[in-house]
Formats: C-alpha cells, sequence, structure tokens
C-alpha cells in the first residue's frame, strides 16, 4: 500500500466520522483535532483505518503522530512489519 | 408537597406521530400502527408484533455527526427534549438551575445485541465510543450537551413506572429547590429480539394468536386480551414551580397535585391489589382529591391477562368507577420505561382538547361496569386525572393532574 492510499484511507474514515468534512480536501499536515475530531473522534478514526487494514495498533503507540501524514506513516511502518 | 408544581412544555414521539399537534390528532382519530416489526435486531425467525416509530424528523440545526453517533433512544430523546424544550423556552432558564431525569434503565438493549453480533468475529476492532454508549448515562451526557443542562442529570429506573418515576424525581428535584426547572424523560425501550423472546415466553407479551391480524393483538382490558404489545415512544414533559413559570410568561398545561409510590416486595411480575391500590390512594391524599373528583383516569392497561384484572379491582378498591376511562397503549403499543411520561402527556392532551380518545378493540370489556371510551372519541371536560403506571419488580406509581386555569 502507498501512502497516498493510505491517507485516502484515513480520510474516508475521518469523513465517516465526522460528515461535516464531505468536501474537505485533506493533506498530510492535517490535524484530526484542528478538523474537529475530539479524542472519541479520534480513537473511532483510528480503528476504523485498523480495521481496513486488519491491523492492530496500540492506543499508546497511536499518541504518537502529530497529523495524518505522520499517522500514515505509523501505520505503513505497522504493516512493513506485519 | 409543593401544590404548585406545573407543566409547560411537552415533546412526544411515536408510532402514530411525532409532535404534540399530530400526536393528539392520531389519538383523538383512534389510529394504531402495529404490525410485525421490522427494524434489525427485533426478529429471529419470529414475527413478534409492535408499533414501531417510522422516522424521525429532526431540525435542519442538528449536526449529522451528532444523529450519527446516536442510538434510537438517543435520537428519540433529541426530539422529544427539543419539542418540550423550545415550548417551555427554557434557553431563557439558567442552564445551571435546569436538570434532566431519564427514567428507564437497560433501555438500549437492541443497539447493544446489533453490536455484539457485529463484532462476534472483529472483536479486535470493537468501535470505541462503545465504551461511552453501553450506558444508559449516555443518555443523560448526550442530551445535556445538546442542551447545555448544567444542573443535574441522571437516570432513575423502575421497569414500566419508569415514565413515572421520572417525573416524581424531578418534581421532588424542583420542590427540593436544587434546581428551578427539570424536564422528566421517558426514554424509548429499544427491544432486541432477546427482549421480546424472553417477555413472551414469560406471557407478558401478546401470543401469535393474531399474528395474520396485528391490528387486533392489542387490545388492554379486553376478554380476548393475551399480553402486552411492544410500541416505540419516548416523551418529555418540563417541570418546574408555577412561580417560575410566571418569571418567564409561560403558560402551564396543568398542575401535579400528587402522587403516589408503593412497593409490592415482589420481585416477581405478578400484579398487587394491594399495592396499586395504596399508590392510587397515595395520590390522591397527596392531592387532597376525592375520588368522585376525579373525572378521568389513564390507566396503565397492558392488555395484560392478570394485570389488566388486577388494576380494574384496584380502581374499584379505591372507589374510581364513574371516571371515564380509555387506554393509551390500544393505540400507541406499551412503551415500557416510556409509557409513563408518553400517558401523561396523552393525558394532559386530552385534558387541553376537551375530548377522551377511543380505546381499540375493546369489543367485550372484562368488566362493563367502568365508564369506557370505546370506539370513537367523546367530548369530556377533565378537570382533575388519575394516570398509572406499574412495573415488574413490584413498583407502582400514580399521578394526579389538574387542569390548569
Amino acid at each position: 500500500m502507498t501512502k497516498t492510499e493510505l491517507l485516502d484511507l484515513i480520510a474516508r474514515h475521518t469523513r465517516e466520522i465526522l460528515p461535516g468534512l464531505d468536501a474537505h480536501q485533506f493533506i498530510e499536515s492535517d490535524r484530526l483535532a484542528d478538523l474537529g475530531a475530539n479524542s472519541v473522534d479520534r480513537a473511532e478514526i483510528a480503528m476504523l483505518v485498523q480495521e481496513s487494514l486488519c491491523l492492530s495498533v496500540s492506543r499508546v503507540e497511536l499518541f504518537g503522530p502529530k497529523n495524518i501524514g505522520e499517522l500514515a506513516d505509523l501505520f505503513l511502518e505497522k504493516l512493513d512489519v506485519a | 408537597m409543593s401544590p404548585d408544581l406545573v407543566v409547560t412544555g411537552m415533546g412526544v414521539v411515536s408510532a402514530i406521530g411525532q409532535g404534540k399537534a399530530a400526536f393528539a390528532t392520531a389519538l383523538l382519530d383512534g389510529k394504531a400502527a402495529f404490525n410485525v416489526m421490522r427494524r434489525p435486531g427485533r426478529q429471529r425467525e419470529s414475527a413478534y408484533i409492535g408499533a414501531e416509530i417510522r422516522e424521525m424528523a429532526f431540525t435542519p440545526g442538528v449536526a449529522r455527526q451528532t444523529l450519527r453517533a446516536a442510538s434510537l433512544s438517543a435520537q428519540a430523546a433529541l426530539v422529544a427534549l427539543e419539542e418540550a424544550w423550545a415550548e417551555a423556552r427554557l434557553s431563557d432558564v439558567d442552564p445551571r438551575r435546569t436538570g434532566l431525569i431519564v427514567g428507564g434503565s437497560n433501555i438500549q438493549q437492541r443497539e447493544l445485541a446489533q453490536i455484539h453480533e457485529s463484532y462476534r468475529d472483529r472483536s479486535a476492532f470493537l468501535r470505541p465510543t462503545y465504551a461511552l454508549s453501553f450506558m444508559d448515562s449516555d443518555l443523560c451526557g448526550f442530551c445535556t450537551a445538546q442542551f447545555g443542562i448544567r444542573g443535574l442529570a441522571y437516570t432513575v429506573g423502575g421497569a414500566s413506572a419508569s415514565g413515572q418515576l421520572a417525573i416524581i424525581q424531578a418534581a421532588q428535584a424542583v420542590s427540593a429547590d436544587q434546581v428551578d426547572v427539570c424536564v422528566a424523560l421517558g426514554a424509548l425501550m429499544d427491544l432486541s429480539y432477546w427482549e421480546c423472546h424472553s417477555l413472551r415466553s414469560l406471557g407478558a407479551m401478546g401470543s401469535d394468536r393474531y399474528a395474520d391480524e396485528p391490528a387486533l393483538a392489542c387490545r388492554p382490558f379486553d376478554c380476548d386480551r393475551d399480553g402486552f404489545i411492544f410500541g416505540e415512544s419516548c416523551g418529555a414533559l418540563v417541570i418546574e414551580t408555577a412561580e417560575s413559570s410566571r418569571r418567564r410568561g409561560v403558560k402551564p398545561y396543568a398542575a401535579l397535585r400528587g402522587w403516589g409510590v408503593a412497593m409490592d416486595g415482589n420481585r416477581n411480575p405478578e400484579p398487587s391489589l394491594e399495592g396499586e391500590t395504596r399508590a392510587i390512594q397515595g395520590a390522591l391524599g397527596a392531592a387532597l382529591l376525592s375520588p368522585e373528583q376525579i373525572d378521568y383516569v389513564n390507566p396503565h392497561g397492558t392488555g395484560s391477562i392478570v394485570g389488566d384484572e388486577t388494576e380494574l379491582k384496584a380502581l374499584h378498591a379505591c372507589g374510581l368507577t364513574d371516571a371515564y376511562m380509555n387506554a393509551t397503549k390500544s393505540l400507541i403499543g406499551h412503551g415500557l420505561t416510556a409509557a409513563g411520561a408518553v400517558e401523561v402527556i396523552a393525558t394532559i392532551l386530552q385534558m387541553r382538547a376537551g375530548q377522551l380518545h377511543p380505546t381499540r378493540n375493546l369489543e367485550n370489556p372484562i368488566d362493563p361496569t367502568f365508564n369506557w371510551v370505546r370506539n370513537k372519541s367523546i367530548d369530556h371536560p377533565i378537570e382533575n386525572a388519575l394516570t398509572l403506571s406499574m412495573g415488574f419488580g413490584g413498583i407502582n406509581t400514580a399521578l394526579c393532574w389538574q387542569r390548569h386555569h
């Protein structure tokens, strides 16, 4: 999976949780919190992405990434290990 | 007891209508909406009959993400509360002096069963929001967030008496000056297949005798009844003092004159003549009303074989044989946790209309000596009304209402 595909996946699940972002053009530096996702929304988005990837990442590791680009990198790294 | 507690706002959603106007019209027209239930999670090689809400209309201002994360019970609470809130102009009340009592426990059973089923083979990916939504008190969080309530909010459970219990608790919170206004919500009980199955096997829910004629299944107080028929509903009532309503210039619907609560000391579903009688007498005594002064009774009347008989005996024992009576559940089904609140709304709407709604399927009343409203609505001014609820676990509640002049 490419980083672009992973970013698209994150964007898709973010729109699922926050339907108001339907028209938003996601970029790597976007921060979910700045887009209106509260802590529960962020946990939901992360879980949906993990399910789509058939991948389980610990909640602690998910605190690291500062934007969706870094989140995509974390998932890519985990996919490589898997 | 404070003598001047009043209802200043009401909101309702049921299978026969959303909003007071539609609900009142449907009641007085004797409309019903019973069918084999179709909501996902209600059937499993079964054909339980019930009255389901088709779809709810939300105000345009409600964010899509709010609705996406809201259970059916929460969505119904939202529309009922919105209506009551606007009518009572609660935006003019200090949020720290506003409270909410949610009547009902274990109300989101179908939603939970659906989640368990959906994640059975992929439990690692269970949605984190389950940690919030599995608790009934999520409704308190959801509603206080939506309406900015900052006073108190909690749930009270009393099985099928939960709605009335919420009204009593709200009245007590206002009487004790904990808040200036308190909204009582009879929460929508969202039954799953599992509850339907066990309620039927227990003998509480009606059998499949009327499987081919769902419109005939719900028949409180009729000789051919054989159990209650479920109906989705939710109701909200704003309780405050008459003085508080005057300050805001809001005209009350009715006064809550008194209430009674009595336990049977019995875990089982069997009703108790003694407990019901005590609750009714408690309410009449608190209201300083004699039985002759009650001109309308909105009974619990579920269609239960023993329950309906016992209730009529209790009304007899209390001298309440002259009051007019109908059965709201014959039109909307049994809302369980919602029933007490929704039926109080039905009572107050009838009080305002000066009309009483018909009782469907009351072909051969088990006791014809009562003053039944049967096939069509009738004109009848209500000055004082009594509303009753009984729940599993031996809880009985009774409320006395007086028309506001």
